[in-house]
């Protein structure tokens, strides 16, 4: 029961992005990804054959550039949701989501995850297959899988009631010091459209990683590309990143100030719809109180905060998030619970 | 000729009357009216200083007291969000272990320091039996 786990936490759903070709393909939106921790990087695999100084790690994956950054977050909700995790076997475990809401429709949503047997790490087993399934109908479902010992693939699947929105395949490369990604998403062969989305990270030193994005789309008719880089220095206790491309730049900042304290600042700006903003996170983890807190400021005068608490005796735990704009004078509150 | 004969005590003054017909006619002013014609000794550049910096003075109370009213309101609910949870919970864990070390104190003696108990004191033997 425990690798079920281990394998398939789901990170929080990212915020339903605007169904932009370059971010909203490798992860679907609204569909949390299971958190597969990057593999442990080959050193020390052939120091006899390198060159005189340690081998580069591998960069990871080119998607988890930005990830501890945004991680610090907090995510917004509203309403009253209701999470029931059921760990039916160790490869099996399945999920129910009850969401009512208050601007929107209340909804039920049911998953499973299945959890192969081929193990490659110590919290890794492949095949992994996330899915579920809405009230209406609407299906989220994503297979991934460790084809060879540096090959991942992941196929993930949408849809809308019965109409499918989103299709998509992907194969990740993982060399000794390098990442190499390539996306298919939404082909189809008979319109004549599809996405093809290219991603190569590079360790230059052990503390600096550089990569590019490459998005090519092809409607009939119209065709065109989307390119920007991606830099990204680690420091003992602070990741820097930097993405700059034709749709705009985004700058994030992460700092690990002691073991309760982690904080993060982020900088977007585009060129899309000619704004920017920057956000202010932080983390502050208290397990002695069994507390998760994050809170953030942003500079649209949204002030949002997270409260996660773990009643520890019984395996629930609460979720309280509220989030303010101050220019809009809106106010969202959310409150949700686990089970299991 | 008699019109003309009742109109002559009107029309005709004496000279001392003219103080008090001034000053029946300057009894019809406000006091604000009086007071407002003194400042006409000011030369124009005084006066006119001293109206713009008066309006700008006004503007900006005005200005600062709605920003004040806007930053409390937003200092205060920025601080309940982000803030006070963190501080709730921390002063109910300070409370928690204090409230078990009170415990622990009562438990096994008053020597008993901040470490967990050592296994080797026993708790003191009742004493009644």
């Amino acid at each position: 029961m425990g690798s079920v786990l281990a394998a398939s936490s789901p990170n929080p759903p990212p915020p339903a992005t605007g169904g932009t070709a370059a971010s909203g393909l490798t992860v679907p939106p609204g569909f949390g990804m299971p958190s597969v921790s990057p593999v442990i990087s080959p050193t020390g695999a052939a120091l006899g054959q390198q060159e005189t100084e340690n081998p580069l790690p591998n960069p990871g994956a080119f998607d988890e550039c930005h990830r501890k950054c945004k991680e610090v977050f907090p995510m917004q909700m509203e309403g009253v949701r209701l999470v029931v995790n059921k760990g039916l076997s160790n490869h099996f475990q399945v999920n129910h989501n009850v969401m009512l809401s208050t601007m929107g429709d209340s909804t039920y949503r049911f998953g499973a995850t299945y959890v192969g047997s081929k193990q490659t790490g110590p919290a890794e087993l492949f095949p992994v297959m996330v899915g579920d399934m809405d009230n209406s109908g609407s299906l989220n479902a994503q297979i991934i899988h460790q084809i060879t010992k540096r090959i991942r693939s992941k196929v993930a699947f949408q849809t809308q009631q019965n109409k499918f929105v989103n299709w998509q395949g992907d194969a990740e490369f993982r060399g000794e010091d390098f990442t190499a990604t390539v996306t298919l998403g939404n082909p189809d062969v008979l319109v004549g459209s599809g996405i093809v989305v290219t991603h190569y990270l590079q360790s230059i030193t052990p503390a600096l990683a550089l990569g590019g994005e490459l998005v090519y789309h092809h409607r009939p008719g119209e065709e065109g590309t989307v390119m920007s880089f991606v830099g990204r220095y680690t420091g003992n206790n602070y990741i820097a990143t930097l993405t700059l491309g034709s749709a705009g730049a985004h700058a994030s900042y992460y700092h690990k100030a002691n073991d309760q304290l982690q904080v993060g600042v982020e900088l977007e700006a585009s060129s899309r719809m000619q704004d920017t903003s920057v956000s202010f996170g932080y983390q502050l983890d208290m397990p002695k109180a069994n507390l998760l807190f994050k809170g953030s400021i942003d500079s649209n005068w949204v002030v949002g905060a997270t409260l996660e608490k773990k009643l520890l005796p019984l395996p629930l735990s609460l979720v309280l998030c509220t989030f303010l704009n101050h220019s809009k004078n809106k106010f969202q509150c959310g409150f949700g619970a686990t089970i299991g | 000729m008699a019109t003309i004969e009742e109109l002559s005590p009107v029309s005709v003054r004496p000279p001392e009357d003219e103080i008090d017909d001034d000053e029946d006619e300057d009894l019809d002013e406000t006091l604000t009216e009086r007071l407002w014609g003194l400042t006409e000794m000011f030369p124009d550049t005084v006066r006119s200083a001293a109206e713009v910096s008066a309006v700008c003075s006004v503007s900006l109370a005005k200005k600062i007291y709605s920003f004040s009213r806007a930053a409390l309101w937003v200092g205060t609910t920025s601080f309940m969000i982000l803030v006070l949870p963190v501080v709730f919970e921390t002063e109910r864990l300070q409370l928690e272990q204090q409230q078990l070390q009170q415990q622990r104190q009562i438990l096994l003696g008053p020597n008993t320091g901040m470490s967990a108990g050592m296994p080797g004191m026993m708790p003191p033997a009742p004493g009644k039996i």
